[in-house]
């Protein structure tokens, strides 16, 4: 599966960027990146400068809004213009069943940046009452983000949500206001497509980054690989354990290093690599080899959710170089998961909330061929 | 050039995160729109009542780990300043916005080309909503102006 670099959070003078779209393209392609969602405050306008900007670049364009409310401040892909002027604090679901329903996703942009009067509606104070209708949270913001104090809670509240059973993908946004040189780096999200070409497809992308198949790096790629019962599964998969007991998952971790000025694998050294859950870590593996890849194996008994993160050296400091969003486990005959959600309608013998990312949003594909082994491949 | 709409008012930290939708009515199709908008004072100049907003925006959104630290260096967060913002809206929906902190604004549309933050396009009769966002107000009262005008012509109009 191709892993594009995108920026998933950007501005232009459409809002209050100060580089044009063409500028910032220019910029992503030296950066490497694939592709940018465009994200101005409020408005889509930006949009008439996408296709020229595309084609003298090659960056593909993604159509996006910052909904820069009172509240906070929501990211929606690939949706026009959905309103949000007449929403208080308790009515955020209205309006993300509006993006929704125009074919968006939605995601919490930096939730724990500093408030109004310091920054207005930058902290997030929309009451949700149902996480599963958000998509996605960029836990990583802003340039050099795992050494930015307000990612910190952000990283934290999404494991939590890890934890209580919920399906939302993690990204990174640079918030990206101008071109002009700026210090240390940013973060890129990689999404996983079925075919490059893919990249300037909207639909493509917002599925990608609705199945959580998105890793969150300073620079290397995480090739995630993990294989159960006869096949193999990837980042944002649902793996279905029958016998969690004694079930066992084999995890093949590749690291492939950026090739991208400033962060290659001598200046984004990884040096150990580490695999959480629900329980906590489970192995650290420690990088001597850059070559080879890792590999481990995860008893499955009570695991519901594993990601990769990568550590290594970052400007001089140790921090997380790069982070995967998670492989899901279900446990098939596990009945205490269902507990907390069973007032919620089940949908083929599934729980609602299991069969989410499945059931509301197939893209066209009946539920039955999705299945909740989506994306398993035949070994 | 036909006045459509010429207003003015006073805002207090009260009307934060409130908004006010100006109504008006396009008779016959219009060549081109005009919207000037002005609002001051920007920053707020009084150094204790900004310390004092401050210190109290960190009790509640930094981090209990970080917040002393935070409070140490409250200057970098100095001026706070007021942002009122622009919406538009014509006959059938939305045409666009102004998110951006200038004071002082000028907004063109027409059937070709638009200010950026707004979409270009026929300017059709009916009626019309100019919304001000009132994101943040610091300062005891902000004073705006709010002027919209319609041309028959749009080379009238100078460049966008």
């Amino acid at each position: 599966m191709p892993w594009v670099p995108f920026e998933l959070h950007t501005h232009t003078p459409h809002s209050d960027g100060r580089h044009s779209l063409l500028e910032m393209c220019r910029e992503a392609k030296k950066l490497g990146l694939g592709g940018i969602a465009l994200t101005d405050h409020n408005t889509l306008s930006g949009m008439a400068e996408a296709n020229a900007a595309q084609e003298e670049t090659g960056v593909a364009i993604i159509p996006g809004m910052e909904w820069t409310t009172f509240y906070g401040h929501m990211l929606t892909l690939g949706a026009p213009y959905c309103e949000w002027r007449d929403l208080g604090p308790r009515d955020i679901h209205k309006g993300i069943q509006r993006v929704h329903e125009a074919g968006g996703i939605v995601g919490i942009a930096h939730p724990y940046s500093m408030g109004s009067p310091i920054c207005t509606g930058c902290h997030w104070e929309y009451e949700i009452q149902n996480w599963n209708d958000i998509d996605y949270v960029e836990v990583w913001h802003e340039m050099m983000p795992p050494y930015k104090h307000h990612n910190i809670p952000a990283f934290q509240q999404w494991t939590s949500l890890l934890n209580e059973g919920f399906r939302i993908t993690a990204t990174a946004g640079r918030d990206w206001h101008h071109s002009e040189h700026a210090d240390g780096w940013s973060a890129f999200t990689y999404v996983g497509l079925e075919k490059e070409s893919e990249r300037s497809r909207p639909e493509s992308v917002v599925s990608a980054i609705r199945h959580g198949r998105c890793i969150v790096s300073m620079g290397p790629l995480l090739h995630v690989e993990a294989a159960h019962g006869g096949a193999t599964y990837g980042i944002g998969d649902i793996i279905t354990v029958l016998s969690p007991e004694t079930a066992t998952i084999e995890l093949r971790i590749q690291v492939e290093p950026s090739s991208v000025p400033g962060r290659t694998a001598d200046e984004m050294q990884v040096t150990k690599l580490i695999v959480e859950s629900n329980a906590g870590e489970l192995a650290i593996l420690p990088r001597t080899d850059q070559q080879g890849a890792a590999e481990c194996s995860i008893p499955a008994a009570g695991i519901r959710w594993l990601r990769v993160k990568a550590a290594g050296m970052l400007a001089g400091g140790h921090a997380t170089l790069a982070f995967t969003n998670p492989v899901y486990i279900l446990a098939a005959s596990n009945d205490e998961l269902r507990e907390p959600y069973s007032d919620v309608e089940e949908m083929d013998g599934v729980p609602a909330w299991q069969s989410r990312n499945i059931a509301a949003f197939t893209d066209g594909i009946p539920p039955e061929k999705h299945g909740t082994e989506k994306g398993a491949t035949e070994k | 050039m036909d006045d459509l709409l010429i207003v003015e008012g006073n805002v207090t930290p009260l009307s934060s995160k409130t908004h006010i939708t100006y109504q008006f009515h396009i008779d016959e199709p219009a060549a081109c729109l005009d919207i000037a908008f002005a609002y001051s004072s920007k920053a707020l100049e009084d150094r204790e009542a900004s310390r004092r907003m401050i210190l109290e925006a960190i009790d509640k959104y930094a981090e209990p780990s970080i917040s002393e630290l935070q409070k140490q260096h409250w200057e970098r967060f100095v001026p706070l300043q007021n942002l009122l913002t622009l919406s538009l809206d014509d006959p059938s929906g939305f045409r666009g916005s102004a998110h951006r902190h200038p004071p002082e604004q000028h907004h063109l549309l027409t059937e070709e080309q638009a200010s950026p933050g707004f979409i270009a396009g026929p300017l059709p009769s009916g009626i019309w909503k100019l919304t001000i966002s009132i994101h943040c107000v610091v300062t005891p009262e902000c004073h705006y102006r709010l002027v919209v005008r319609k041309g028959g012509n749009a080379d009238a109009m100078g460049t966008i």
